[in-house]
């Protein structure tokens, strides 16, 4: 006599009938072994649910409400950013139609640009729902690689705009702000490839 | 499926929104537990699952926006927390040694009285088996769902607890004669 797969007695636990259940049910009816087994099959999952709660070994809380910290400070600056390019616009303006009027610093204008270029990818991004999305194992890691990279440019910068306050340094804001764009470039390509590969 | 609640759920959830830490608190006082338990289920080390904590509360925190109160809030919390310790699975790439053990000794364990506890038995799985077995068995998950989390077929997910609880049956000693 032939007995009932681990298969078969596992999709006889499913709610939905699946081809062959009837069949399996059938042997079941008439099987000792195969109900025994299946009763194993049950009691061990109740085992299983049943097993001791595991709990972290530290509050993590503390760290966590730092870091939540920090990336709201950020987020702020970035729509401060935004809000400081627009005015950095209307400047260029006037400096185009103004023939007497002083020219803006150089350094400043970037930063602004690169921190509208950051903000028009993130927002982007957040468009196109990642985090809603199914990556590869391949594609995934990379993403969060990208993530971690970002995550630490953010820190860098937090660092820097506490620096600057007392030292102002453009260069060194600079050279964050378009890391933290090419990254966020890369990113948002990862995301949007996958995406057309499998035709989404 | 072991469920878990928030007492004022509408109200700490409206009060999150709106940035206030205190609310951003009491949901992680809420699933913290739970969250950990998952995690430290899937992931191999406790280092990991305390990583695996942190990025799901980070991203609960910065989504909340998003949820949109249709299902459980657990339910949604328990989701990203799944797709993180997948995520942290992938990103260590695992050996999953104890196939590997299986297809190089063949089926001479098998002769093997072996008999372990529980705890063990579910720690020697691969990391892929025992996610599946975690997700299917305790949380409920269909295998369509955990397939989606894991970017794999449904037949994966059914193979892939099958030769769990086949190897499951063998360790635990659950084997009969028939």
């Amino acid at each position: 006599m032939t007995h009932l797969s681990m298969e078969a007695l596992l999709s006889l636990r499913e709610a939905g009938l699946e081809p062959g259940d009837a069949s399996a049910r059938e042997h079941l009816d008439t099987c000792l072994a195969c109900r025994a087994e299946l009763d194993r099959l049950h009691q061990r999952v109740a085992r299983i649910r049943a097993l001791p709660a595991l709990r972290p070994s530290r509050d993590r809380w503390p760290q966590l409400s730092g870091r939540l910290r920090v990336a709201r400070r950020a987020h702020r600056h970035r729509m401060a950013g935004l809000i400081g390019l627009a005015a950095a616009a209307s400047i260029a303006v006037a400096v185009l139609v103004g023939p007497h009027t002083e020219v803006a610093n150089g350094g400043e204008q970037e930063i602004e640009a690169a921190m509208a270029r950051s903000q028009a990818l993130e927002t982007a991004l957040s468009q196109y729902h990642p985090e809603q999305r199914m990556l590869d194992g391949r594609t995934a890691g990379i993403a969060q690689e990208l993530e971690d990279r970002i995550a630490r440019v953010d820190r860098e910068l937090e660092m820097a705009e506490l620096l600057e306050r007392q030292q102002p340094k453009d260069d060194q804001l600079l050279k964050l702000w378009r890391e933290r764009v090419g990254l966020l470039d890369a990113l948002v390509d990862v995301h949007v490839t996958r995406a057309s590969n499998v035709g989404l | 499926m072991e469920s878990y609640l928030l007492a004022n759920a509408e109200s700490v959830v409206a009060r999150a929104r709106a940035g206030d830490e205190g609310a951003l608190e009491e949901l992680y006082r809420a699933f913290e537990a739970p969250v950990y338990n998952l995690a430290r289920r899937i992931c191999r080390t406790t280092e990991d699952a305390e990583d695996v904590l942190q990025e799901t509360f980070f991203e609960v925190c910065r989504s909340i926006g998003r949820y949109r109160e249709e299902g459980s809030l657990w339910g949604w919390v328990r989701t990203i927390a799944a797709s993180k310790a997948l995520m942290r699975l992938r990103r260590n790439k695992y050996r999953d040694t104890d196939e590997l053990q299986e297809d190089v000794v063949g089926h001479r364990r098998e002769d093997t009285a072996l008999r372990m506890d529980l705890e063990a038995a579910l720690e020697r799985l691969s990391e892929t088996s025992r996610a599946v077995v975690w997700l299917h068995d305790v949380e409920g998950y269909t295998h369509e769902e955990i397939a989606g989390m894991m970017g794999k077929t449904p037949s994966f997910s059914k193979s892939q607890l099958a030769r769990a609880h086949q190897r499951l049956r063998r360790w635990l000693g659950e084997e009969v004669e028939v």
